[in-house]
């Protein structure tokens, strides 16, 4: 069975768990800062872990199968497309990604994975490959956690971070994609002989898409009861599209972070800043 | 055994329980900011909390205008075009940090960035962390908005510890056109090392005027002095003869009399940087 789901994983990756499991050997795809880094709060590497998928994206929404115009998003536009396909596709590729690089963690007795690069590459115009990569690690402690924790933060950031009384929790993602009407005034406003003005067409587009995937990143991050969300990467994309020869704009943005929780107990985090100078 | 090692030995198993006690659906407050570890660390020390994410942005067209080919002018169309904008998404965003009650805004990081589509479009966009202090204060400059600061969470720790605050980010734009040499003048120049003074000049004027800006804007904020100026020199996209001198900076005030830092360790780092 080729799952959809993050709990299926191909036969080679299940004999590379079993390998694993044989030969008891550990791997890391930590430096060394990291890797001493999370040992000096507890917490020692299992081994490297992936999780990929290649999906076929065929239908993006909006105009591909000559939808025209839907929905009125913001109230104030005056027409919009609706990319939520494409959207939800992303979101997919990136959630199985991760979904499975998680079973193989688990697979390992792993508590969490650190230093996660989640990578996005179009292999044909249609065919995308989404991979989630890290390094799944063990705590040294009586406790498990019922899920694992995920973090894109290197090795030494989770050790500042445990010893300063937070622990990451889960990869927060939040996407949007936006689509507005070029209408003639704002058109105009950017013609030649415009002048100084702003664009209002592309600014509300802008700031529309980017409280919407701000907003997915947040709701994502709060799931868990965490109390913070650091953003590793935020990213606005624009272009331009026909729809029945109306013109289009379009912007997608995406923010990553993880989500952070919070163990110290006073009010203030133990942290201790040392000031150094270094000499080199 | 030492109480440092039993704490450090407790950090592996509180952090586990406490993500034990996770369950989705319940009801929490929560921050995002977009500070690294080190800052987010760094400005709670400092004794403020993050309270979120801030941005704004605004999409600008930007004006035409020509420079006279042997004039060393200012071109003051593209010089309220880079100053309204970056207002306008400044501004967007201090209002976000309004909204949040925040008592200033940390790491903000200002960007131009000329779009592909369209001629003269360009994205204005301040992103920042909204922090609020734990103890109370006057923190709020005298607008009654949030401070801004583009420093580091670094920077913002050592500026917090040696008894000063931001009071808000300042600047100073002027867009230059610098004049072309006449024909007589550079052929006269050829094969000779001589200063070329029409240019000299021209660089001076230009950042003087860029530099007056700021610090015109440090006055009214009464600043007692500005730190952590960048000047820069951004030719965008109107060909060589016409750039933008910009000045960028955080204007600061004394906290407390004296200014006195505890004086570092120093440390030989084992590795290269």
């Amino acid at each position: 069975m080729t799952g959809n789901d993050g709990e299926w994983l191909p036969q080679s990756a299940r004999d590379r768990l079993a390998r694993f499991d044989a030969a008891g050997l550990h791997t890391s795809l930590l430096p060394v800062p990291g890797a001493v880094g999370i040992e000096s709060v507890g917490l020692s590497p299992v081994g490297e872990v992936m999780g990929c998928i290649v999906q076929y994206v065929g239908w993006v929404g909006g105009s591909s199968y000559g939808m025209g115009m839907s929905g009125y998003g913001g109230g104030m536009f005056a027409g919009s497309v609706s990319y939520q396909p494409y959207v939800d596709a992303i979101y997919h590729g990136y959630n199985t990604a991760l979904a499975r690089m998680a079973t193989e963690a688990k697979a390992m007795g792993a508590d969490g994975v650190v230093g996660v690069r989640l990578s996005l590459s179009r292999l044909t115009e249609n065919n995308q490959e989404f991979v989630a990569l890290g390094t799944a690690v063990r705590a040294n402690s009586a406790t498990r956690p019922k899920r694992l924790f995920t973090t894109e933060l290197a090795g030494q950031d989770v050790a500042k971070l445990m010893r300063a009384g937070w622990v990451p929790a889960r990869i927060a993602i939040g996407i949007a994609v936006e689509t507005r009407y070029l209408d003639y005034a704002s058109r105009s406003q950017m013609s030649m002989m415009a002048g100084n003005t702003e664009v209002q067409a592309h600014t509300q587009l802008t700031n529309t898409v980017r409280a919407r995937a701000r907003e997915r990143f947040a709701k994502q991050a709060k799931e868990n009861r965490a109390e913070g969300a650091i953003v590793s990467n935020m990213s606005l994309r624009f272009w331009h599209q026909e729809v029945n020869s109306t013109p289009l704009l379009c912007a997608e943005s995406s923010v990553f972070g993880t989500s952070l929780a919070r163990f110290h107990a006073g009010r203030t985090a133990p942290t201790r800043a040392l000031t150094i100078m270094p000499l080199r | 055994m030492t109480s440092a090692e039993s704490d450090e030995q407790r950090i592996p198993e509180d952090a586990m329980k406490r993500l034990a006690e996770m369950k989705p659906g319940q009801k929490t407050t929560l921050f995002t900011s977009d500070l690294s570890v080190n800052e987010f660390l760094l400005v709670r020390e400092a004794g403020f909390r993050p309270l979120g994410l801030v941005l704004g942005s605004s999409i600008y067209h930007v004006g035409f205008q020509f420079g006279r080919w042997s004039k060393n002018q200012e071109l003051d169309v593209l010089s309220n075009a880079m100053y309204h904008a970056r207002e306008l998404a400044m501004t967007r965003m201090e209002k976000e940090a309004d909204v949040l009650g925040a008592d200033g805004i940390v790491g903000v990081r200002l960007e131009i960035e000329f779009k592909e589509f369209g001629n003269d479009l360009a994205e204005f966009v301040a992103v920042g962390t909204a922090v609020k202090a734990d103890q109370p204060g006057q923190w709020r400059n005298n607008h009654g908005q949030p401070f801004t600061s583009d420093l580091s969470g670094q920077d913002f720790w050592t500026l917090i510890q040696s008894g000063y605050a931001p009071l808000g980010m300042v600047m100073g734009s002027c867009v230059y056109h610098i004049a072309h040499q006449r024909f007589w003048q550079a052929i006269g120049n050829i094969g000779q090392n001589v200063e070329v003074p029409q240019y000299t000049e021209a660089l001076y004027d230009a950042r003087e005027l860029a530099m007056s800006r700021m610090q015109a804007e440090a006055e009214e904020l009464r600043a007692e002095g500005i730190v952590g100026v960048q000047l820069l020199s951004l030719p965008h996209r109107w060909g060589g003869h016409t750039t933008e001198f910009f000045a960028i900076g955080t204007a600061i005030r004394p906290l407390r009399e004296d200014h006195i830092i505890s004086k570092p360790q120093l440390v030989l780092p084992l590795v290269d940087s």
